[in-house]
């Protein structure tokens, strides 16, 4: 799992705002640093790193919200649908091996039947959804760029680059 | 899943250490409320919002971290990771139940057997962890966890438990 950044210049006894303005800029860059990585479907560590990233930005912009005047609301829910389609791609790439594993141990046909053709049958499931996921995803990804997602939410925090 | 707790006393002139007592404290509370319904079991939605509960503490503990000496302070955060990952190997079961459930009658005859199979798999996988959690709460309880972070997050934030009642609404600061 990728390592949180270390936030500098944390100054606990001033107020909440400052501080989670300066936590919060380091995690919107955490999330966007992915952006190279996540061309190729195949990238399955950057990815799952990049939900983690996605999903401390989602909490941590939940716990600060009450700092801002802006309302954070919008962008949570934006960073929530893509931390579910990431998730949703990290369910397929951790189900499909163990899926797999899952076959290799069943023994053929028994009086109840052939197990192996239901797990097959799961294996390609998931692995056909995983293509649905990771199309979505992009598309989300693309949208939340071409709409100035972080621009936008970085001067609702007031976060100066 | 359950509304997140609100933060008795929390608003936008805290300071960052007051809120990290507050938050923290809120959110342990949040959790525990859910530790009976999750261990009696009768519905799998009281360990997600268990659960869900457990990631937003320790989402906090990240967010705070500052606050706190660095040394004493993993510890806390090392156990409440520990929390999150026992209810979440359940819960990682109850959504495969759930969905394999779902999907076997509109898969083909012949691939019945697989499906019913690994339900069966997965059920018992997860009547096994149930135990694990009540081990898990058992030995906080023994260690006297909770007593140990309320006097913990009081030190170092100055939030302490007699001046604060956090709630599921009627939480205000006292």
């Amino acid at each position: 799992v990728a390592k949180l950044r270390r936030i500098k210049g944390l100054a606990p006894e001033k107020g909440l705002r400052p501080n989670a303005r300066r936590i919060l800029a380091v995690r919107i860059d955490e999330v966007y640093a992915y952006d190279p990585h996540i061309r190729d479907p195949a990238n399955v560590i950057e990815l799952h790193d990049m939900r983690i990233a996605c999903k401390r930005l989602r909490y941590l912009m939940e716990i600060f919200g009450v700092a801002f005047s802006a309302d954070l609301d919008p962008f949570v829910d934006r960073v929530t649908i893509l931390q579910d389609i990431l998730g949703d791609i990290h369910d397929c790439d951790v189900q499909v091996p163990m899926l797999e594993e899952h076959l290799a141990s069943l023994a053929g046909p028994t009086a109840l039947g052939d197990q192996r053709v239901g797990v097959q049958a799961l294996i390609d499931r998931r692995r056909s959804e995983r293509e649905q996921f990771y199309e979505r995803f992009l598309a989300e990804w693309r949208h939340m760029k071409l709409g100035r997602f972080r621009q936008r939410l970085e001067a609702a925090l007031g976060v100066k680059r | 899943v359950a509304k997140a707790w609100d933060v008795p006393g929390l608003g936008p002139t805290s300071k960052f250490r007051d809120a990290a007592g507050r938050v923290i404290l809120t959110r342990w509370f949040e959790m525990m409320s859910r530790r009976d319904a999750t261990l009696r079991g009768d519905d799998h939605e009281d360990l997600h919002a268990m659960r869900v509960s457990s990631r937003r503490l320790r989402a906090a503990m990240d967010a705070f971290e500052g606050t706190f000496p660095k040394k004493s302070f993993r510890p806390f955060v090392r156990q409440v990771k520990e929390i999150t990952s026992v209810l979440g190997a359940s819960r990682d079961l109850d959504v495969a139940i759930v969905r394999l459930t779902a999907l076997a009658p509109t898969m083909a005859d012949e691939a019945r057997p697989g499906v019913d199979g690994l339900v069966a798999r997965y059920r018992d996988a997860r009547a096994a962890e149930t135990g694990s959690i009540a081990e898990l709460f058992d030995r906080l309880d023994r260690d006297h966890f909770e007593r140990r972070l309320v006097a913990y997050v009081t030190k170092h934030t100055g939030v302490r438990m007699d001046r604060f009642d956090p709630g599921p609404r009627s939480g205000r600061a006292r």
